[in-house]
């Protein structure tokens, strides 16, 4: 395949930063297609438009997901992005892989593929860029029959599940988010290879508010680690961050590289605390924990002082999406706390999957993110959907609206009155 | 469901059939039976892919049905994404 004159990707490697372009010529080396994703995008440069095209029925046999399609719409100038589709590869729970793994993997797309990957793409899968239709069945596979992996979803599938590390790694986790994770995925694996949805619809795991998988910011079902009663604090550890003793580094540490001066509990702890709940009675920490509303912000910054509660579940939110069609939005909280169980196979989270499911299938328009099918039709609706009493924590902010509307079934007797009888009562 | 298994496959069938465009979206299948609900529907109208009757159609970023003779265009169809 002919080198291609690539001046305007060029400049893109002028930068201090990294550059594609780089990587892509580096590539092209040994995948000469490579060469034509650089000539292509050039073109694209001067075209103004791209020359992808987007679809078609390209996928391994019975499955509806895990491959996303992509043609280029120049193939005679181009013939090595002619085809140029990607794999999404499920990747295991945490992202931990053994070296042999990942070696057999990049051996896999070396043999299949343009060998360019991007570990990990925003649904949490790896992504493996660029191949031809003929090949995809023999790398499916080798992917399923030699490594024992599978694809993940794409399309209107449920998306493959995502988690962080948790309690493999993180002394925070307020579940096993990798048990649940793997286990929802188990249970789902018809909905995550085939189509069920008018749109995608994805399961993300974090087990405390850090949400190291951003669930509340890239999933439909956020599902994030709390607990409900007390921040355990050690308060001799708490005397330790305020005098500055060795080992008590603030936040882990984290931050050690500035000159931030002695550790100041006021300013870097209580101001921050968003419900401000946190206060000094002499020298113990105190904390309102009917207020805190468990943001993990004080555990944070004194690792070794606070830690969460005992009585450890998860809050649900949902609706996160990104802004393909009206804005971005975040995960909204529906359920504030809910047990997550291993011995009964988390039933109490797969009812609320399956019960917001059944609704969404039913009133979502075609392409419609759940989130915005609750936006559509609002919280009060989807809270009655979902059979959940309005708490304060659904509550924003304070309501400007000052009108109340009742639904029939909330008044006693109803819309019906004999109104002779009222007018007995109050004159008109 | 009202319909019986055998009458759903064929009123999906039908559907698919007769559409105005090739491509459905699950959810046109769903006044196939209106009595059904939507995930039964769902699982018939994959299993239908598996029997060959279906096969999926990927906009790119949708999952569409279609019957597999009415899809002509090996590339599938541009603009959609
Ligand atoms: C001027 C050219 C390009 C720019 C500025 C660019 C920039 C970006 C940025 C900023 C992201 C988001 C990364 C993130 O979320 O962490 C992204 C994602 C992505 N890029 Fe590019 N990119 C370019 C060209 C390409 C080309 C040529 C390809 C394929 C051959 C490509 C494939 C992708 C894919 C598949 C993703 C999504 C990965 C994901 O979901 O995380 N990009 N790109
Ligand atoms: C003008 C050109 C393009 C536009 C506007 C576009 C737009 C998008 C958007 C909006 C997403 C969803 C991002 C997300 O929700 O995370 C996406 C994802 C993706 N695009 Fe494109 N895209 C373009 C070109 C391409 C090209 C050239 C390729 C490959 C050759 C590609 C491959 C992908 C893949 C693989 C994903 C999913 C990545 C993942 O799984 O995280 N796109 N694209
Ligand atoms: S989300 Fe919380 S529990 Fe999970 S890895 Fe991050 S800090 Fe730990
Ligand atoms: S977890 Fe957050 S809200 Fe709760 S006490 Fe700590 S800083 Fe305040």
């Amino acid at each position: 395949m002919a080198k291609h004159e690539t001046p305007l990707l060029d400049e893109l490697e002028k930068g201090p930063w990294p550059s594609f372009v780089t990587d892509l010529k580096r590539q092209a080396e040994t995948k000469p297609e490579c060469w034509d994703i650089l000539g292509q995008l050039e073109l694209s440069y001067k075209d103004r438009i791209t020359h992808w095209k987007h679809g078609g029925i390209v996928g391994v046999f019975g499955y509806g997901g895990g491959i996303v399609g992509r043609y280029s719409d120049v193939p005679a100038q181009f013939p090595g992005v002619e085809h140029f589709h990607t794999v999404r590869v499920a990747q295991p729970s945490g992202l931990y892989y053994t070296t042999e793994n990942l070696r057999a993997l990049m051996d896999l797309w070396e043999k299949y593929g343009s060998g360019v990957t991007n570990l990990h793409g925003s649904t949490g899968d790896m992504i493996f860029l660029g191949t031809r239709t003929e090949n995809l069945e023999p790398l499916f596979w080798d992917l399923t029959h030699d490594l024992g992996q599978d694809l993940g979803g794409s399309g209107s599938n449920l998306r493959t599940p995502a988690c962080c590390l948790g309690e493999s790694r993180c002394e925070w986790s307020c579940y096993d988010t990798q048990e649940i994770c793997n286990h929802l995925t188990q249970h789902y694996q018809d909905e995550i290879h085939r189509p069920a949805f008018p749109y995608k619809f994805k399961f993300k795991f974090s087990g405390c508010a850090n949400d190291c998988v951003a669930a509340v910011a890239r999933s439909d079902f956020s599902v994030v680690g709390t607990w409900k009663d007390q921040i355990q604090i050690d308060q001799a550890a708490v005397k330790a961050y305020l005098n500055g003793d060795e080992g008590y580094p603030v936040n882990g540490g984290a931050h050690k590289g500035g000159d931030w001066g002695p550790f100041d509990i006021q300013k870097e702890v209580f101001d921050l605390c968003p419900t401000q709940c946190m206060w000094m009675e002499g020298d113990e920490l105190k904390i309102d924990d009917a207020e805190c509303t468990r943001c993990m912000h004080c555990i944070n910054v004194m690792p070794r002082a606070l830690r969460p509660g005992k009585e450890k579940g998860a809050s649900i939110l949902m609706g996160a999406k990104a802004p393909i069609l009206d804005g971005a939005q975040f995960s909204t909280l529906v359920i504030p706390f809910i047990e997550i169980n291993k011995e009964n196979d988390f039933e109490e989270v797969i009812d609320v999957i399956e019960k917001v499911w059944d609704w969404w299938m039913e009133v979502g328009k075609n392409r419609e993110r759940v989130g915005e099918t609750m936006q559509r039709v609002g919280l009060p609706t989807f809270l009655s959907v979902m059979e959940i009493e309005p708490l304060p924590q659904h509550v924003r902010e304070p309501r400007s609206n000052p009108y109340v509307f009742w639904k029939e079934e909330e008044v006693p007797g109803g819309w019906d009155r004999d109104v002779k009888e009222f007018r007995k009562r109050h004159a008109a | 469901m009202a319909l019986s298994l055998e009458e759903l496959e064929a009123a999906i069938i039908e559907k698919a059939t007769k559409s105005p465009k090739p491509q459905l979206y699950v959810k046109d299948f769903y006044k196939c039976d209106p009595d059904a609900k939507p995930r039964q529907i769902k699982n018939v109208a994959n299993d239908l892919v598996k029997k060959g009757e279906l096969m999926f159609w990927s906009s790119g970023s949708t999952t569409m049905y279609a019957r597999p003779d009415r899809i002509k265009d090996e590339e599938g169809a541009e603009g959609i994404n």
